[in-house]
């Protein structure tokens, strides 16, 4: 492949005054400059290219992708990421520590709590920093509820996206109460800003708890009236069952992880594959399906929120008391070194490998998101299916692009 | 301030199967050090290190296929999972950095390939392992220009095609950066960082001036006081 060789980007608005024809000709950049780009441009008879995106309300987000489609039957496809690409990475590296937690924090903007402990988590294990143990479990107790949220939401979006509509407003409900729960610990809604180096910002409150109270009393029973709603509903069922199927180990190999991994019966979850925080003292279990397809996805993510629910039981039960914040200075300098954390998110598995060089700022902050992966898997999924399963098929991956384009 | 069984009510959780908490701790595995020195010894740059969770080989980029095949297919490692790929610029060298898991050992395996020359940075590609790792490697290409043979969709990922510089580098600085001025030079992951006030009494003491920022690279050049490498 060629570096040197000038290509006008496809955002130029001179290259469709200047190209004749339709906008859709400017969509084979030329020369191509891959092996894969020149194979997905050359078109057979019968096939012709659509654009889906950057803004479609299903592609959740500014995700583009270009389908090959023959028919009604997509043939391959060509996603296109960077619309909401931000640099965060950079900007990591030229603010110090605690910047990084509010910058990491819209990556994953439907559950936040997982994107903000990255460099808090990294700092931590640079300074072999030990957090006080009430602080664990309360961070236990914010990303178990944030990834409620994010499920109830979940299961939203895979019903509307095929056209149900009630399901969404269900999972707002369960969603709102969470995100205004949180809103009471933390002081935000979406982007906590809550984790820091060595605790949380800080302590349980009254409003919190109460809120707490009355959501737990009713969560497993709505979680159940959401499941009938859904699971026994033909048209549903009828176009997740046996759609999007993947393999043990196509979907190890593709670097899946989370839900979408678990459902094809891999038991990977890094709570469990490499224990943080006081996981290890808490009593859950992992739950996995065989058939690797879009409907075992959505039951795995409702056995998920059940799961979360017996941990926050145990987490409230088992609260110890003390100190939500280890005895750190505010402006500090990290050791020189380097440190890999990891924590599972509700898209799988989210990890940071952080260096330092011994000051006050991140020398390389790399995060790890788990939807840019798992994103790849449509790649896989999509061809041979119908335009309107694509979907389907998207929605039950459940990607965010705040993470994915970073 | 803990809080009472009585303060919140919760039904009970059916649970068909108590499952037992993990065993798996999060000291160092030795075993694992050992076995690495013992089996990819030749190929290894330096000794295997381990710190807390994490055991660290460093590997030439001529070996990466060889030593990650045998990590992936060895039934004594069985590292199945690639946790993360990522690109890294010491400021001096670019190198690759893998994370893997294995259900064999409980530590983490950071796999470094080291050395890649900065201004023309070649690793082979590990897609043919983990056909996942394209989107990665073509990520790391993006912002580094690490050229992965062996990648067949090897093309920029989030910059425009039309893009050339590669933002992530050390040199790539930031105009509108209030934090770090484009005079403070390049950092080295190589050199730790000098304070501010030592650099400012070092500027008095040399009576060059008072303009820190012409004269930080001179002086962040200085080599660490121990001779000890933090990267290392």
């Amino acid at each position: 492949m060629t570096t040197e060789q000038t290509i006008r980007s496809l955002d130029d608005p001179d290259l469709f005054v200047e190209t004749p024809g339709t906008i859709y000709d400017a969509i084979p950049p030329l020369p191509p400059r891959t092996e894969r780009e020149a194979e997905f441009y050359t078109m057979r008879d019968g096939e012709m290219l659509i654009n889906l995106g950057p803004q479609h309300p299903s592609t959740h987000g500014v995700l583009r992708v270009v389908l090959k489609i023959d028919g009604e039957r997509v043939v391959d496809l060509d996603p296109v990421l960077g619309y909401l690409h931000r640099g965060v990475e950079k900007i990591c590296e030229n603010g110090d520590w605690h910047h990084a937690i509010s910058n990491c924090d819209p990556l994953e903007y439907i559950a936040a709590m997982f994107s903000e402990a990255m460099p808090v988590m990294v700092a931590e294990k640079l300074l072999d920093l030990e957090v006080p143990h009430r602080a664990e479990y309360i961070r236990v107790l914010a990303w178990e509820l944030n990834r409620i949220s994010s499920h109830a939401l979940f299961v939203g979006w895979l019903a509307l996206d095929l056209g149900g509509l009630t399901p969404i407003l269900y999972g707002f409900i369960e969603r709102d109460e969470i995100v205004e729960m949180l809103a009471a610990l933390t002081g935000q809604r979406l982007l906590f800003n809550y984790l820091r180096i060595g605790g949380v910002n800080g302590d349980l409150n009254h409003d919190f708890l109460s809120r707490l109270g009355d959501w737990m009393g009713n969560a497993l029973k709505r979680i159940e009236e959401q499941q009938k709603l859904l699971n026994s509903n033909e048209i549903f069922v009828a176009r997740t069952r046996g759609l999007g199927v993947i393999d043990r180990d196509m979907a190890r190999r593709t670097l899946l992880s989370g839900p979408v991994l678990r459902a094809t019966g891999i038991p990977y979850d890094v709570r469990r594959a490499h224990p943080y925080s006081v996981y290890p003292e808490l009593e859950f279990t992992i739950p996995t399906r065989e058939e690797g397809d879009s409907y075992a996805r959505y039951l795995l993510h409702l056995d998920e929120i059940k799961q979360s629910i017996h941990i926050i039981d145990q987490v409230l039960h088992r609260m110890p008391d003390g100190p939500v914040m280890a005895k750190v200075p505010r402006l500090m300098r990290i050791p020189p070194g380097r440190a890999y954390v990891s924590v599972e998110s509700p898209r799988g598995q989210y990890s940071a490998y952080g260096m330092s060089d011994g000051s006050d700022q991140p020398f390389r902050l790399r995060i790890h998101d788990p939807s840019f992966f798992n994103l790849q898997a449509v790649g896989l999924l999509m061809p041979g299916n119908l335009v309107a399963d694509t979907m389907a098929i998207m929605a039950s991956l459940d990607p965010i692009m705040g993470g994915i384009d970073k | 301030m803990g809080i009472g069984r009585s303060a919140i009510s919760v039904p009970p959780f059916p649970s068909a199967s108590e499952p037992q908490p993990s065993q798996r701790s999060s000291a160092t595995d030795t075993a694992l050090k050992r076995r690495l020195q013992e089996r990819l010894g030749p190929q290894l740059l330096g000794a295997v290190t381990a710190r807390q969770d994490t055991t660290e080989i460093r590997i030439g980029p001529t070996d990466v296929a060889r030593v990650m095949t045998l990590l992936h297919d060895d039934p004594e490692f069985r590292f199945l999972i690639l946790s993360d790929l990522c690109g890294v610029d010491t400021g001096s060298v670019m190198q690759v950095v893998y994370h893997l898991w294995s259900d064999a050992t409980p530590d983490w395996l950071r796999v470094i390939v080291d050395g890649l020359p900065r201004d023309d940075p070649r690793a082979p590609s590990v897609t043919f392992l983990w056909n996942g790792a394209e989107w990665a490697e073509r990520e790391a290409y993006d912002m580094f220009g690490i050229i992965f043979e062996g990648n067949r969709d090897l093309r920029r990922i989030y910059m425009p095609p039309d893009y050339q510089s590669f933002p992530l580098r050390k040199d790539f600085l930031l105009a509108d950066d209030a934090a770090r001025s484009p005079g403070q030079g390049v950092r080295h992951m190589e050199q730790t960082f000098q304070p501010a006030e030592y650099r400012r009494t070092e500027v008095l003491r040399q009576g060059l001036g008072s303009d820190a920022g012409q004269m930080a690279p001179g002086l962040q050049t200085a080599e660490l006081a121990s001779g000890e490498d933090p990267a290392r």
